[in-house]
């Protein structure tokens, strides 16, 4: 037993020096990345600077759209004074807006570029960790020509005004519909609802025809699909009623209306008449993949109401490759509570490079953006990732345009709104999802009005919110 | 014939109970090692039309599968001999000698045994900014090891206390330094003590996913366990083979750790010293 | 212990040689496991945020976010849902079902000992995240027990939805039994079965023997085991995140999970801290508790 030991301890000494030569060598050779580069172009004698940007991977690395992306875009950089660095953080799309923010506190973290999601923007803004491009837009042409289209800029401005971010892509929501299912149950291939009964009324007509086994409307209603209730589902219908969460005009949250009773009686009316999906299914954070990924393209759900990248799951490549979805699939726009001008509303969100305060190297930083937003590759990146561009040029590309659905979903932009541009709607966003499930799962909607309304206050304070 | 009937129901009783428990016990991992070896596995427990070994393949072939676990080895066996060999110092004058401060030690080592990590993360985080040890594999092993050392003291130490000093003391008779005592006489007789809390704070970080996530940006320096709750949270919900697969294989150094030392265990567990101390 | 003190040879050493031995440990918990627990002190008053306009300068806030700590409903409701959650999964579940696991393998034929004693370890090795999934899919709609339910002709039941808090439970039954087992496996070993016997001969019952005899013997197994697995079970968050996370609803939000939202989904970092400084002391209280009655 001895001798066993001494070679237990043996063996596990060995590993540890070598974990502490591990630990030393990967440092090291992270600091001859550059120098390794350097000497194989053997002519340049500066230093190249190392600019990096920061996105989200969602566990596939190097096949991720975003990773070709940015080396395509580097490879044919001019500049080749400095080298682009990807340099992703692995985590879920909750989790990545905390690594970033964890990030960008500090100086020896913080990359050079890093993508933002319009939503969380306006904080990390307010944060101070992000860098006013106003300056620099000023003096960029693509900026100021119309290029970028006029709607999509206020998706970038803070509530300081300043902008500090160039948007690289959007979305639209409406409602996703299967034809088949459609003709299955009499109802329109070609549908255009004009009000909010007319939805219900259909979902009822698929309920009662279409046979056992398919849901006839979709929407996330749960905790845990996070930000894609509150958007993809409350707002949707909040903005429908022609409320809105924020009021500009008094700089208030409103917590007491009727738009918001209207909204929350929706949903009450989709689960009450069984109208929706199961709820153990609904409940949980794949619930979003659930819907699109299995749902949908089995033929097992009528209506979804959803963001108009969905179909990237289609693609041959996508999580859910599924080549009919141009003929199978409908995308109506959402309409208003009665139909009430202007007829449909959609939210618009969508991703931005930024400048990280604490970045390095930011006129280096700066002048890739011009570069990698410019009309060629943003448009390579829209069309590989299945989103939805914010150049006006790019929509009326032919490239673009062919592929199904892009130019009706950019179509709906036109009425597009955006999230309220203030620091606290993170936090406000989580009790909207605690209100739409207390009511999903049988809350009276005024009851969770009012503790929607409770809880906003304790968040932003008694002096920031009103009733309608 | 009654009282023989209660016998025999007395003695098949415990068996037929222990039966259920380990039926129970055993269910839940049917699905694991059912999917990881069929072609189509799903969410739900079905035989599988094709057993492949595809899966394993798969996830062993991946270089980055291969760095991650290797990496997890490296956390964890350094953390392990870490702990023990500065717990056993700590032990020992914990152990020998009467100290005024030691009964209050002992019992604030024995609550910061079991506290909650999670709570102190953010701090964790601030600190390692300011200490340069962001992102850093070695600076990950020393926090892991601060976090268990509590644990191991607490257990060294009792398991120290039944080690009888005589032994020791004809060491230094003949010579021997304190330090030489430690090592040859008070070590060796702690083998399965040592064993226990190695495997208690190897299989501690290996299951470990969230202090890594915090401290750890680089996803090449990410560990096994991170890696895997990636795969879970990500597309696990699509390849459901490879991710069972993937958890089969992680489980595995849980496993030999424990099989390695399964005689030593039953004795590791007693207790009961602890509190005569 | 006390004797060794007294020992001539004890006392000729240099009688500081035991800080050497001492420091390195100490340092490396003073650094980077208490400083921690201080500065989470020193954060819970203040408005540390991740990000916002909170995050721009750190102010002191006093004890507002304690203030709102009892203000919050979902903060009792987390602290009611901790406290089920120890009971069920940890004082009850455990700690009875190990060690009536281990009375019963007591004696036992070897070979049945080891493969029982096999199959209830296995939960316990597996790491936390693996017995998520493993319990994530035995209770999913599609899993084993609705595979085993159906096919005795009831109705499948969406376990994780209509009873979450109990899925956890078991799940951490499930991880957790094992370690309770151990520790009662190695008292019971101790007990002396001469006494026993002698208890048996003098014509108790079995009943009277586990209470009168053996179940005194280990009693201060039983409170340590008892303070361990509390501490351990009050801190489990991977398990339960990856498995329900804390839904649906907040049925199964306990308060690590409530911590992790508002420190890492909401950004309030220093309410988060203040929700961890509430947890340990729950922590510092039932250790006390248990410490007491120890001491009996």
């Amino acid at each position: 037993m001895r001798i066993g030991k001494r070679r237990w301890m043996l063996i596990t000494a060995a590993l540890l020096s070598i974990s502490l030569l591990f630990g030393c060598t990967s440092s090291k050779n992270n600091n001859n990345t550059p120098a390794n580069t350097k000497a194989e172009e053997g002519k340049t004698e500066t230093v190249k600077k190392v600019i990096k940007i920061t996105y989200r991977d969602d566990g596939i690395g190097e096949e991720g759209a975003l990773y070709k992306w940015i080396k395509e875009v580097a490879a044919s950089y001019p500049n080749k004074n400095v080298e682009i660095k990807p340099t992703p953080i692995q985590a879920s799309e909750g989790d990545y807006f905390a690594k970033i923010a964890l990030a960008l506190k500090s100086k020896d973290t913080a990359p050079d570029i890093v993508t933002e999601d319009t939503f969380i923007l306006n904080s990390d803004a307010s944060a101070g960790y992000l860098e006013p491009l106003d300056e620099k837009l000023k003096g960029w042409e693509d900026w100021t020509n119309g290029s970028f289209i006029e709607a999509m800029k206020k998706g970038v401005t803070a509530s300081d005004g300043k902008v500090y971010g160039v948007p690289y892509n959007t979305d639209s929501r409406g409602l996703w519909y299967n034809k088949e299912i459609f003709k299955k149950a009499g109802l329109p291939e070609n549908w255009v609802p004009a009000s909010w009964d007319e939805v219900l009324q259909a979902a009822r007509t698929i309920k009662e025809k279409a046979g056992d086994g398919i849901v006839p409307i979709w929407m996330n209603m749960g905790k845990a699909t996070g930000e894609a209730t509150s958007m993809q589902t409350y707002e949707m219908l909040l903005y429908g009623t022609g409320e809105r969460l924020y009021d500009d005009a008094s700089s208030k949250w409103i917590i007491n209306s009727q738009g918001i009773l209207d909204a929350l009686t929706f949903i009450e009316t989709i689960n009450k008449e069984k109208l929706g999906p199961p709820l153990s299914k609904v409940l949980n954070g794949q619930a979003g993949n659930t819907a699109s990924r299995e749902y949908l393209p089995q033929g097992k759900l009528a209506i979804s109401l959803d963001g108009s990248w969905i179909t990237g799951n289609y693609f041959e490549d996508g999580a859910s490759p599924w080549p009919e979805y141009k003929d199978v699939l409908g995308f109506a726009p959402m309409p208003t509570s009665q139909g009430q001008a202007p007829g449909s509303i959609t939210l618009a969100g969508g991703w931005a490079l930024s400048i990280p305060s604490n970045s390095q190297n930011k006129d280096e930083a700066w002048e890739f953006i011009k570069y990698a937003l410019g009309k060629e590759y943003t448009q390579k990146l829209v069309i590989a990732t299945g989103n939805i561009t914010v150049r006006a040029d790019v929509a009326k590309d032919p490239g673009y345009t062919q592929l199904p659905f892009n130019e009706i979903a950019t179509e709906y932009l036109k009425n597009a709104e955006f999230r309220p541009a203030q620091d606290k709607y993170p936090e406000v966003s989580t009790q909207i999802q605690t209100m739409v499930e207390a009511v999903t799962t049988g809350t009276s909607p005024a009851d969770a009005m009012q503790k929607y309304a409770q809880d906003v206050t304790r968040i932003v304070g008694k002096d920031h919110v009103m009733e309608k | 014939m009654n009282a023989k009937h209660r016998k025999a129901i007395f003695r098949i009783l415990p068996y037929t109970i222990l039966v259920l428990i380990a039926i129970c016990f055993l269910l839940p991992l049917l699905w694991v090692l059912v999917a990881s070896v069929d072609a189509n596995a799903m969410q739900s427990l079905k035989m599988p039309n094709r057993i492949t070994g595809a899966n394993y393949a798969d996830v062993m072939t991946s270089p980055v599968n291969q760095r991650a676990y290797l990496i997890g080895l490296i956390m964890s066996l350094g953390q392990a001999v870490l702990v023990v060999a500065l717990a056993l110092l700590a032990a020992y004058p914990l152990s020998r000698y009467q100290l005024k401060f030691k009964k209050s030690f002992m019992l604030t080592i024995l609550f910061m045994t079991s506290l909650p990590i999670t709570a102190v993360m953010v701090p964790v985080y601030q600190l390692f900014l300011s200490l340069k040890l962001y992102d850093n594999i070695f600076g990950v092993i020393l926090f892991y090891v601060a976090s268990s050392i509590p644990y191991g003291i607490w257990m060294l130490k009792n398991f120290m206390d039944s080690v009888p000093n005589d032994l020791e003391e004809a060491a230094w008779v003949d010579g021997a330094s304190v330090f030489a005592g430690i090592r040859k006489v008070v070590a060796p007789l702690m083998v399965p003590g040592i064993c226990t809390v190695a495997i208690f704070t190897f299989s501690g970080s290996w299951g470990n996913f969230f202090v890594p996530y915090i401290l750890l940006q680089s996803p090449e320096k990410f560990p096994a366990s991170l890696k895997l709750y990636q795969f879970f949270g990500q597309y696990g919900m699509v390849e459901y083979g490879k991710l069972a697969a993937f958890s089969v294989l992680y489980a595995v150094p849980s496993i030999v750790m424990y099989v390695l030392s399964q005689q030593f265990m039953s004795k590791g567990f007693g207790l009961q010293g602890g509190t005569k101390g | 212990m006390s004797s060794l003190a007294g020992n001539v040879l004890y006392k000729k050493r240099k009688t500081y040689t035991w800080l050497y031995f001492l420091i390195p440990s100490i340092a490396i918990m003073l650094v980077f496991f208490v400083y921690p627990i201080l500065l989470t002190f020193f954060y819970s008053f203040t408005n540390l945020a991740l990000t916002g306009e909170a995050a721009k300068e750190l102010k002191f806030v006093g004890i507002s976010n304690y203030v709102r700590m009892f203000e919050d409903p979902t903060v009792r409701v987390s602290i009611w849902n901790t406290l089920v959650f120890l009971i069920g999964s940890a004082v009850i579940g455990q700690q009875v079902l190990g060690f009536l696991i281990a009375l019963l393998m007591k004696r036992k034929n070897k070979l049945f000992r080891r493969v029982v004693g096999t199959i209830v370890l296995a939960g316990w090795v597996t790491p936390e995240i693996v017995c998520a999934l493993c319990l994530y899919s035995f209770f999913g709609d599609e899993g084993t027990l609705n595979a085993i339910v159906t096919s005795f002709g009831f109705t499948e039941v969406a376990w994780l939805f209509t009873v979450p808090m109990l899925t956890i439970i078991l799940a951490n039954i499930w991880h957790g039994t094992a370690f309770s087992m151990l520790v009662f496996q190695a008292a019971l070993d101790d007990v002396p079965t001469e006494i026993e016997e002698a208890a048996v001969v003098d014509g108790a019952s079995r009943w009277q023997v586990l209470t009168r005899i053996t179940l005194p013997y280990i009693k201060d197994t039983i409170t340590t085991n008892m303070m361990l697995v509390t501490l351990q079970t009050l801190g489990v968050f991977g398990l339960i995140y990856a498995m329900t996370g804390g839904g649906p609803g907040t049925s199964t939000t306990t308060l690590p999970i409530f911590m992790y939202n508002q420190a890492f989904v909401n950004y309030q970092l220093g309410y988060g801290t203040a929700i961890s400084l509430l947890l340990l002391m729950i922590g510092v209280v039932l250790s006390l508790f248990y410490i007491r009655s120890m001491k009996e």
